[in-house]
């Protein structure tokens, strides 16, 4: 099973395999949940959502800086 | 097991672990809505017959917050200032545009070059202070000038529990209790020259009003601002973000606890004389030498950038 994390910002893709739930593919890009979003097709993830082989998703940081 | 919504038992799309819930689309938007209405309600922070102008960058937590106050029924016009950081600002700028026209909003749009003869990439590192730091001072003195000049009688910024339980650590750190005591989720008008501004987003967490945008189909501006890379704010965001991840509901703690019980106390003792600024009239921290003439923090550092600009003195009497 592989499944295809785009994560942003900065852009940048990686491939993961064997990794059941959303709190997997957290913990293998050792990503706090906290900090992030999790979307698929549009639609938000929960961690203990399950993925499937070929999935595509984005895990978009949610924490910015600035003034 | 999927996970169940909090409140309906339907399925979840977002956990908020400090609250120990789980929400559906539907009813955590109800929830972003409730935070945002008992935040302006605790602090009286608006009313309905009020002209307000809502500081957006075309980043997610200053689109949400206009779009909720759009929502909840505010006279609410956005302000974008382009601050001349190439294609960053111009994509900002055009996410902002294209929210307005899609809600039939008024979007007013500064330009920090043509107003003031600078951007921040110039600004960046001139007169000790960083990119943020600059941009930082820019921005509050535009933003009360913009809503001064418009007729406006309060400014919203989009500031979220993360970002002020990261500039409580901050000044904590450095026990910058000056500092301290001016933050908190209202700054009322105390002087003539000066807008209300508010908070009202400072019980939402930031990866809340992002996944906000997400749920609301709000297109925003992902990328992070090339010029904030590794900066201080972002440094204790991560510190705090991994205690949260231990404990949840700590940053809530940290910054609720303070407004309820020290805020108060560091108030009562700031000493802050304020002062009109001889250069531009706006208010000020008087100087500590009363021969000295007060110059406000924007106009000395507009002075060192811009230095073609005529230095005029107003005296007094």
């Amino acid at each position: 099973m592989l499944v295809t994390a785009r994560l942003r910002p900065p852009d940048r893709t990686v491939e993961v395999a064997d990794v059941r739930r959303v709190a997997d593919l957290l913990a293998r890009l050792e990503v706090l949940p906290g900090a992030v979003l999790v979307i698929r097709d549009g639609a938000l993830l929960t961690s203990q959502d399950e993925l499937r082989d070929g999935d595509k998703v984005e895990v978009r940081f949610a924490i910015s800086g600035g003034a | 097991m999927a996970m169940r919504c909090k409140r309906c038992r339907g399925q979840a799309v977002i956990e908020v672990r400090r609250h120990n819930a789980a929400f559906c689309r539907d009813c955590f938007l109800r929830y972003v809505g409730q935070q945002v209405t008992r935040a302006i309600s605790k602090y009286r922070m608006l009313g309905h017959t009020d002209r307000v102008l809502v500081a957006v960058s075309g980043g997610k937590d200053s689109l949400a917050l206009w779009d909720l106050l759009l929502e909840l029924g505010y006279q609410a016009d956005g302000l974008y200032l382009s601050l001349g950081i190439g294609a960053y600002s111009e994509r900002s700028k055009a996410v902002c545009q294209d929210f307005a026209s899609e809600r039939g909003a008024k979007l007013v749009v500064n330009d920090l070059a043509a107003e003031h003869g600078y951007t921040i990439p110039e600004a960046a590192g001139t007169g000790g202070r960083s990119s943020c730091g600059v941009c930082g001072l820019s921005k509050r003195y535009v933003f009360n000038k913009a809503a001064r000049d418009g007729g406006y009688d309060v400014v919203c910024t989009g500031h979220n529990l993360d970002d002020e339980a990261a500039v409580l650590f901050a000044n904590t750190l450095r026990w910058e209790t000056g500092a301290m005591a001016r933050q908190f989720p209202v700054l009322e008008a105390t002087r003539p020259g000066l807008v209300k501004k508010v908070k009202p987003l400072y019980r939402v967490a930031e990866r809340e009003t992002a996944a906000y945008c997400v749920l609301k189909g709000i297109d925003y501006v992902v990328e992070e601002c090339p010029l904030v890379a590794g900066n201080t704010q972002m440094r204790h965001k991560e510190t705090l973000n991994q205690m949260e991840e231990a404990a949840p509901g700590t940053k809530h703690s940290f910054l609720f606890g303070y407004l309820e019980r020290a805020a108060g106390l560091l108030r009562a003792a700031d000493d802050a004389e304020l002062a009109e600024c001889a250069r531009c009239g706006m208010t000020t921290q008087a100087p500590e030498d009363p021969a000295e003439a007060p110059v406000c923090a924007f106009c000395r550092s507009k002075a060192r950038l811009v230095t073609s600009l005529p230095v005029v003195e107003v005296t007094s009497g």
